[in-house]
């Protein structure tokens, strides 16, 4: 699809320019100044999450889950702040906070990214097969997806978790192991119906348009019509929520290990050093800032990635 | 009024109380006799969850924290304490029984007779006689009503016949008439009495418990006291039948315990309990961090909670805040627990290896520091043995921080040292599960075990289980490590560790207590579903499992005289068997018994039997 600019011909006659879509959106995307920003930070915390860990052990020397009791803690087993050697301070078991503030961005956003990716695979394909074939296929899909969103989603993941947790094979037959692919299902779980419920709406509405309805005279089958003609319209707005629910599976899985209930106590996670945090509040401030500032920015920064998608995408925007 | 002005009245207030500030040396009381007043309420947080072992079921309750509930406030029993600190606190006095009785007949038999006036609380409402006590006995000894501890009393006749279902009763128990119990025993049993003290072998109602019958933990949400308090609402119970009969209100297991006095209670045939205030409430809270802020703003007056060391520094060092501030022995071994049937720990290279490593002073940081405690070296404290094993520490390192040179010697000729390098290399070694409890503490405790146990090749997987015990306590979960465990006496007595924790006898499928598994049978195990090798021990070769069982069997006869301590003797010389030729544990600390108590709080008192507050000694303001 293409858009039409006025331009000014030589003698001052109005010519129109047709510019691509995938143009027309970089245009509009670059004009955003905050979504840029958020796309560069949020680059920036994908090569942390790749790579800062290790590099971080590497430029203090301390690595990810050595304790340093002797020189971070006090008598009573208080960790001690930010210094020349631990930059962030150290955590509650005298580890580098710095060090861990940086693996942590490794668990928060694989878990973040890795659990959006299925919800929204699921969420898609159950919602565009309740928009396209109606009637009892809808109905069904749709009270699945309702009583999923009705449920209590921490006290159900609470159990879940603790369930899964209490044996060493995992649970559904050692197919779900304890720890970030447990997070991860108990985050999809309750995430696929919000976006079957939106793909669903879109799929309803595509499904009438005239090009569907070309494709379904000219003998296409229904398969066809789902994967060629409505898929590729459901692209712009599934890339956009998709980059909405990534924060949220982030503080969901930070929600979770705050609880004791996430990732294993070894594994760092910003959920999991907040709340670690808890017990030293009063006394050891850099635990909740450090990790809790990286939070804030990280979902920060997709949210605004994600607005300034949507606004790049809608072609109902005066330009 | 504001927190700060709320602390000085308190200060004001207590100006005049003379009060000796104690850490560590234990105090008795902390008070004035013009503070102590009856009335109010005793609010008292508990940490993340109750974590009883059986639901505070006294056939089957063995959470020593639970002992001060049940001991305190609800269940008396024929014998019992003084709920005091110290040496005074573990001497035996009659409770329900009109006075201790002397064995006779060699030392086989004893003979109590009941007070008058010992009633049970609504709603069952009339006296106790010597059958009801025999309904408790036999509960505990029914292997299908959850007794945990029924293992100390086959020394009465007939128990074991009667626990097989062999016979309808007991017949080392007799009741010539309804105040008057008598117990035949198959040999003399020299810490007889204090066996008696137990929460389990206090009266309870048949025409109640013959309703949980089967059914182990169930019966405590409807306990009928005999002690000041009762379950509120209890009395609101319908018991005409068991149909009938709905959980108490004021107890529903995972989040509040609320007792109120109990009427049918008569202070007269009680002289142990004061029972100052008119109603105890115990309410879970999932924050060690929110309950102290509660204690600090009067919300709660105590708690059963690991304390933040932040909280720890302030009581410990700001002198106005001492007086709240409460240390006594807790005659209790902190430790580490490796099943010696599951791989690696089913070598005994492995657990010297883990002994020598580990960093017990880190551990002990986790917990506060020194403050909280002694690092431990073997497993009985050393005040049960009249500090005479004070100096043996079989793996003492410099500054209790581990020695990997040492680890490394002593798993040199294990069958996992595939390499011959001293660390643990074999497939068995990687991804060992263990079982951590959601406690502030066990985070730190984790880390540092990890830590320490990967510098000789073994690799943790983390299971975080919130009251993790029936978890641990389960033989088929074949749990191959777990950092949770305590242990606290039962009463003053060393057989009160060795005959629960590692008598391979007292082994059970649910609420085991002996997690190492010592002493096992491939028999055993088989009907136990234990999935490692129960072969027995091979000395050569360090693998299988070994048995205690004959010493222990040589050691509780044994009495102590004036002329020798034979009875202490052999049980510090099994301590030091266990230690160096079985290793089921890594023993790191035996701590202190802290407390920190609202300025509500006018008298506290510590109960050395239970090691926990006695909170039957305790008045608030009211």
């Amino acid at each position: 699809m293409t858009a039409v600019t006025d331009l000014l011909s030589p003698g001052g006659a109005l010519v129109a320019e047709s510019k691509s879509a995938s143009r027309l959106f970089w245009e509009r995307f670059r004009e955003d100044k905050a979504a840029l920003f958020a796309a560069g930070t949020i680059g920036l915390l994908v090569l942390i999450a790749i790579g800062g860990g290790p590099l971080a052990a590497w430029i203090t020397g301390h690595p990810n889950d050595e304790a340093y009791q002797a020189i971070m803690e006090n008598q009573f087993g208080l960790p001690k702040g930010p210094n020349a050697q631990f930059w962030f301070g150290a955590d509650g078991e005298g580890r580098d906070l710095f060090v861990r503030t940086m693996y942590g961005a490794r668990t928060s956003l694989l878990v973040g990214v890795v659990a959006s990716g299925i919800a929204v695979l699921i969420g898609l394909v159950i919602g565009m097969i309740a928009g396209y074939f109606r009637g009892a296929v809808d109905t069904l899909l749709s009270r699945v997806g309702d009583v999923m969103l009705a449920m209590p989603q921490l006290l159900i993941s609470i159990g879940i978790v603790a369930a899964c947790s209490s044996n060493k094979n995992g649970c559904v037959a050692g197919l779900i192991q304890p720890g970030i692919p447990l997070v991860i299902m108990v985050i999809v779980i309750f995430s696929w119906p919000y976006i079957a419920r939106l793909v669903r709406s879109f799929t309803l509405s595509l499904r009438e348009k005239d090009f569907v309805e070309a494709s379904r005279s000219l003998g296409a089958s229904n398969t066809r019509i789902i994967f060629r003609e409505i898929l590729p319209n459901l692209i712009g707005p599934i890339i956009v929520y998709t980059t909405l629910l990534i924060p949220q599976s982030i503080l969901f899985e930070a929600a979770l290990s705050y609880l004791g209930l996430g990732v294993p106590p070894d594994t760092a996670s910003w959920g999991g050093l907040l709340n670690d945090a808890q017990r030293f509040y009063d006394t050891a401030w850099w635990l909740m800032l450090f990790p809790g500032l990286f939070l804030v920015i990280t979902t920060l920064a997709f949210n605004l990635l994600g607005d300034g998608l949507r606004d790049a995408l809608d072609v109902r925007a005066d330009r | 009024m504001s927190r700060p002005v709320r602390r000085v009245a308190a200060v004001l207030l207590s100006a005049g109380v003379a009060a000796a500030v104690l850490v560590a040396s234990g105090s008795a009381a902390r008070s004035s006799s013009a503070q102590i007043k009856a009335g109010g309420t005793l609010n008292v947080g508990w940490e993340s969850s109750f974590g009883f072992t059986d639901n505070l079921d006294p056939t089957g309750e063995y959470l020593g924290d639970a002992f001060g509930i049940l001991d305190n406030l609800l269940v008396r029993t024929l014998v019992g304490y003084n709920h005091t600190a110290g040496a005074a606190g573990n001497q035996l006095v009659p409770d329900i029984a009109t006075a201790l009785p002397k064995p006779t007949n060699g030392g086989k038999t004893y003979t109590f007779h009941i007070k008058p006036g010992i009633k049970f609380s609504p709603p069952v409402n009339r006296a106790v006689t010597s059958h009801d006590f025999v309904t408790a006995m036999e509960r505990l000894a029914n292997p299908k009503d959850g007794g945990q501890y029924a293992f100390y009393y086959k020394v009465i006749k007939g128990w074991d016949a009667y626990a097989a279902g062999k016979a309808k009763s007991i017949s080392g128990i007799s009741t010539p008439n309804d105040s008057t119990i008598v117990f035949n025993l198959t040999q003399p049993t020299g810490d007889f009495l204090y066996r008696m003290s137990m929460p389990a072998t206090g009266p309870q109602p048949a025409e109640v418990t013959k309703c949980f019958e089967g059914q182990p933990g169930k019966y405590a949400q409807d306990l009928i006291s005999t002690a000041g308090y009762m379950i509120e609402g209890i009395d609101k119970v319908d018991i005409s039948s068991c149909s009938a009969i709905k959980p108490a209100d004021g107890y529903d297991g995972q989040t509040h315990l609320f007792l109120v006095r109990n009427p049918n209670y008569d202070p007269k045939t009680d002289g142990t309990r004061k029972n100052y205030v008119d109603q105890v409430r115990f309410t879970v809270d999932a924050s060690d961090v929110d309950i102290y802020n509660k204690i600090e703003a009067g919300q709660l007056d105590l708690a059963t909670s690991s304390i933040p060391p932040s909280v720890l520094q302030k009581y410990a060092t700001t002198p106005s805040l001492k007086r709240y501030f409460h240390q006594n022995s807790g005659d209790r071994t902190w430790y580490l627990t490796m099943n010696i049937t599951q791989p690696p720990f089913d070598d005994i290279h492995v657990r010297k290896a883990m002994n020598w490593i580990i960093d017990k002073a880190a551990l002990r940081q986790t917990w506060g520091g020194p403050t909280v405690g002694q690092i431990a070296n073997h497993i009985v404290p050393d005040t049960l043995f009249n500090f005479k094993l004070q100096s043996y520490k079989p793996y003492k390192t410099p500054g209790d921080h581990g020695d990997l040179a040492k680890a490394k010697a002593a798993m040199k000729g294990s069958k996992y040292d595939t390499k011959g390098d001293g660390t643990c290399s074999a497939p068995q070694c990687k991804n060992v599960l263990m079982i951590s409890d959601t406690r502030g503490v066990d985070p730190g405790m984790v880390a540092t075990i990890q830590q320490d146990a990967k510098k000789i090749g073994i690799t943790f997987k983390v299971r975080q289980i919130n009251g993790a015990y029936p978890t641990i306590q389960t033989v088929a979960k074949n749990i191959p490590f777990a950092e949770r465990p305590g242990w606290g006496k039962d009463y003053a007595d060393p057989v009160t560790f060795f005959e629960p924790l590692f008598d391979g006898r007292t082994i059970i499928p649910t609420g085991n207590t002996n997690y190492s598994l010592v002493g096992i049978t491939q028999s055993q195990c088989r009907q136990l579903h234990v999935t490692g090798d129960c072969s027995p021990y091979n000395p050569k070769t360090g693998l299988g499992v070994p048995s205690v069982n004959s010493m222990l069997d040589k050691c509780e006869p044994l009495v102590n005289t004036e002329a020798n301590d034979a009875r202490t003797v052999c049980y510090e010389n099994l301590d030091k068997y266990l230690m160096t030729n079985v290793v089921p544990w890594v023993p790191w600390m035996w701590s202190y018994v802290t407390r920190i108590t609202s300025s509500n709080v006018t008298h506290y008192q510590f109960d050395q039997f239970s090691t926990t507050p006695a909170y039957s000694m305790i008045s608030v303001k009211s």
